[in-house]
């Protein structure tokens, strides 16, 4: 899966946006993984990250989905995603992932350069980098920057363009707000690795003509 | 996806979720799915949760409301008669929800998405080891999805540099022959969301393997999201960069990095 690999952006505005997920290894490490998974999670949820989930079992956006019944129904799985919106708290949640030692995959995405440093700074060296070379093909068909922004911030695309128009219209005419209207989108992406706190900022910038 | 009509009071809010955008209101006044564009993501069907109202109480109220030039506005993830109804899905049309329902999980690779675990387990796996790359070229995505047989002008054009396709790949999986990069024939028409052909290269490779790729996009009528990986060196370095920049491509600021905490570590010999 390249599922986070293309969030678009500005630097500025990724600068808010890093998706850890523990991911696990089928005939290696996903076998007996359940208990390491909900570990990852609880490590993640202590530090209060804006979106949370696995793709089995939804996200914290979603309705009737409780954190707390999803980590404890987590079973033998692909993986599990939080989404963190600042360095430190990022190098905070690695820092006690390495103690935890929970011998499953991590992996983040994000700045490339704000991931090293914050290996670096627990003492770890990265081990395998992956780039986007971006988008390729028929562009013509793709929208505007900003509906793009949205859009790839889920890695299965489950937000649509359409509905991406439509959130940015009610916002503009204070039909919702930039946080209910976030909140719906990341509703849409299963996993649980959209942001809806940057959302919520490029809404805002969009509501007030900054953007 | 199909959409009961008897129950559709037309409100029009599974419009904008459908990923692809092939919802509509038809002549009727009630919503109707174009089952050739349909990648069967079931989205609206999640997203849009059933409020269960009986359809002739929601027909009677918006009857009323227009009346005296009203409406209501109703919440935007909702479906007010649960008119929403995934159905059950036969080969080949089932090949949609395998690729484009996340919440689906592939028979070959064991995980839910398009394509494999890539680089997210390499530090147990070794999938790429020094002096690889892996190329990741995801068709259709953003949002426009594709139909196999553009895939498969893909896949051809890229099988002729005899790259290692990922065995457990659901698109090598779907290969009639996975030396030419053909798809099986009776898949061609069928649409995804996306689909992630995934290849390992060596890293000297990769200016060959790009300009390929330069040239067919040329031929597709659909979007497509490449990425490289590879294994980091001790000191951090990513090995496919150099190889990119000399082809005259960028990379992106932002990507995926394994921080290797996978045990036991995969070692090469």
């Amino acid at each position: 899966m390249t599922n986070t690999l293309h969030r678009q952006g500005t630097s500025e505005s990724l600068e808010n946006d890093y998706v850890i997920f523990a991911h696990t290894a089928k005939g290696v490490t996903r076998e007996g993984s359940a208990p390491k998974l909900q570990e990852f999670m609880r490590i993640c949820l202590k530090y209060h990250p804006v979106n949370i989930g696995d793709g089995k079992q939804g996200n914290i956006h979603q309705d009737d989905v409780d954190i707390h019944k999803l980590i404890m129904n987590q079973g033998d799985g692909a993986g599990a995603a939080a989404v963190f919106t600042d360095l430190n708290t990022l190098q905070k949640v690695i820092e006690e992932l390495i103690k935890a030692d929970l011998g499953i995959s991590i992996n983040i995405s994000g700045l490339l350069d704000g991931v090293q440093k914050c290996c670096r700074n627990a003492k770890i060296e990265r081990h395998s980098v992956e780039h986007s070379l971006g988008f390729w093909g028929a562009k013509d068909r793709l929208p505007e920057r900003e509906i793009l922004e949205f859009n790839t911030m889920c890695g299965h695309g489950m937000v649509s363009f359409n509905l991406i128009r439509k959130m940015i219209e009610y916002v503009k005419l204070r039909r919702l707000t930039p946080k209910k209207a976030a909140k719906i989108m990341a509703k849409c992406c299963e996993c649980g690795v959209f942001n809806p706190t940057r959302a919520e900022i490029i809404l805002e910038k969009i509501k007030t003509g900054q953007r | 996806m199909e959409i009961d009509k008897k129950k559709c009071v037309g409100c029009g809010n599974c419009h904008a979720v459908c990923t692809m955008g092939v919802i509509y209101l038809d002549e009727d006044g009630k919503s109707v799915v174009n089952q050739d564009e349909c990648v069967e993501c079931n989205t609206c069907y999640r997203v849009c949760r059933s409020e269960g109202y009986r359809p002739w109480v929601v027909r009677g109220i918006r009857k009323l409301l227009s009346v005296f030039r009203l409406g209501y506005l109703a919440e935007l993830d909702v479906c007010p008669t649960g008119a929403l109804t995934p159905v059950q899905l036969e080969w080949p049309r089932n090949v949609r929800a395998l690729f484009s329902d996340p919440t689906t999980v592939h028979p070959g690779t064991g995980v839910p998405g398009r394509g494999t675990d890539e680089i997210k387990t390499n530090d147990v796996t070794g999938r790429l080891r020094n002096g690889e790359a892996g190329l990741v070229v995801e068709i259709g995505r953003p949002g426009t999805g594709a139909f196999f047989r553009d895939i498969e002008k893909i896949a051809m054009a890229l099988a002729e540099l005899k790259p290692h396709f990922e065995k457990e790949n659901p698109i090598t999986q779907l290969m009639a022959n996975p030396d030419t990069g053909k798809i099986k024939e009776d898949i061609l028409n069928e649409k995804v969301l996306s689909a992630i052909i995934e290849m390992k290269i060596a890293l000297e490779r990769i200016p060959e393997f790009l300009h390929t790729l330069e040239k067919i996009q040329k031929e597709v009528d659909t979007v497509i999201s490449v990425g490289i990986a590879s294994k980091c060196l001790a000191d951090g370095t990513i090995p496919h960069e150099v190889w990119v920049r000399k082809t005259g491509y960028a990379v992106s600021l932002n990507g995926k990095t394994n921080i290797g905490l996978g045990r036991p570590l995969f070692r090469e010999d």
